[in-house]
């Protein structure tokens, strides 16, 4: 456990003074590695308040360039990142707000090769991605290796919000199969209000360090769907799937090099490639 | 019998069925398509062919933007 330093005692100190945190509770945050696909619109809020927590190490997982239309809420990152990788933006932003904690770059998209090495290096991950084909190998990945998802999607108003524990249930029991291509828009095609990511990042990230602090009540086994045009928000319940091919009673997939992550990422399809 | 349809995010209907319908024609006076959402029963999916047996499901949509 790390034993905080007077300038750690200053910087943390609103957390220090908390009953539910206190020097113990920080410490564990400094102790703490998480990995984060996706340094765009989710990525950013949590990459923000994760660093500004004190997480010791953060992992960031992206092979995307800065865009001109990414800045309307990817706050991370600015007009003069234009062009840069978004590794690059992510991990300087995170050096300058706190040098206790240690940035790994990973300038790359996660695939079923690197996935398991990937996320071996961590406590826990956040899935900060915007396409189905991540989504899934994040949670079969994750899911395998008993390492905890916190699960983020935004769609215009529409934000949802989840925290898999490794044990399940998982994302496939909830959705076993992606929508046919194309069928759901992306972000790029339909729009999304620009200050949504910031609430649903900002509830990943409270997930997160409640995790590391054992604090609270965790969104294990239930998914929040917030509507920020009705202010809104529904709790629907996940029930662990006995059918679930990565956490089910007769699971199918022991490795996520056997799948494919394209199309539907239907376990039952790749087995039949 | 009528079933409760309750999009989450979204608008609650009753749906009448006839015996034999299943759970994808509760979704028929809506504009979603059966690829892009789960249809749960009790938190549990439930597939879209398998004839309706219960009286009240969800709709979640399927979002991947991030």
């Amino acid at each position: 456990m790390v034993d905080l330093d007077p300038e750690q005692l200053d910087r943390y100190s609103r957390h220090v003074i908390m009953d539910d945190v206190g020097p113990s509770g920080q410490a564990a945050l400094l102790d703490a590695s998480v990995l984060v696909v996706g340094a765009g619109g989710l990525g950013s809020p949590v990459l923000q308040y994760l660093a500004a927590a004190g997480i010791g190490r953060l992992g960031i997982v992206d092979d995307d360039a800065v865009e001109r239309s990414n800045l309307q809420r990817q706050v991370l990152h600015t007009d003069d990142d234009v062009g840069r990788p978004k590794v690059d933006s992510a991990s300087e932003f995170v050096a300058d707000l706190n040098p206790d904690v240690t940035v790994d770059a990973y300038e790359t998209r996660l695939t079923r090769d690197n996935a398991d090495e990937l996320i071996a290096d961590y406590d826990l991950v956040v899935d900060a991605s915007d396409n189905f084909g991540t989504r899934y190998l994040v949670n079969d990945a994750c899911t395998l290796a008993g390492t905890p998802v916190s699960h983020g999607a935004i769609y215009r108003f529409e934000g949802q919000v989840t925290t898999f524990s490794g044990e399940g249930p998982c994302y496939r029991c909830l959705f076993p199969s992606a929508p046919p291509e194309g069928a759901v828009p992306d972000c790029a095609t339909a729009g999304v209000l620009g200050v949504l990511p910031g609430t649903i990042g900002c509830f990943q990230a409270t997930e997160v360090v409640k995790w590391f602090l054992d604090e609270g009540e965790s969104l294990d086994g239930r998914l929040l769907v917030y509507d920020a045009s009705e202010m809104s928000v529904d709790e629907v319940p996940i029930a662990p799937n006995p059918d679930c091919p990565v956490c089910g009673s007769e699971p199918v997939l022991s490795s996520v090099t056997e799948a494919a992550y394209d199309g539907r990422c239907s376990l039952s399809e790749s087995a039949d490639d | 019998m009528r079933v409760t349809v309750e999009i989450v995010g979204g608008e609650t209907r009753e749906v009448e069925v006839a015996v034999g319908d299943s759970y994808v024609d509760l979704l028929a006076p809506t504009d979603l398509s059966p690829h892009t959402v789960s249809i749960l029963v009790d938190g549990t999916p439930v597939p879209e062919d398998q004839p309706v047996e219960t009286d009240h499901v969800r709709v979640v949509r399927l979002v991947k933007g991030g």
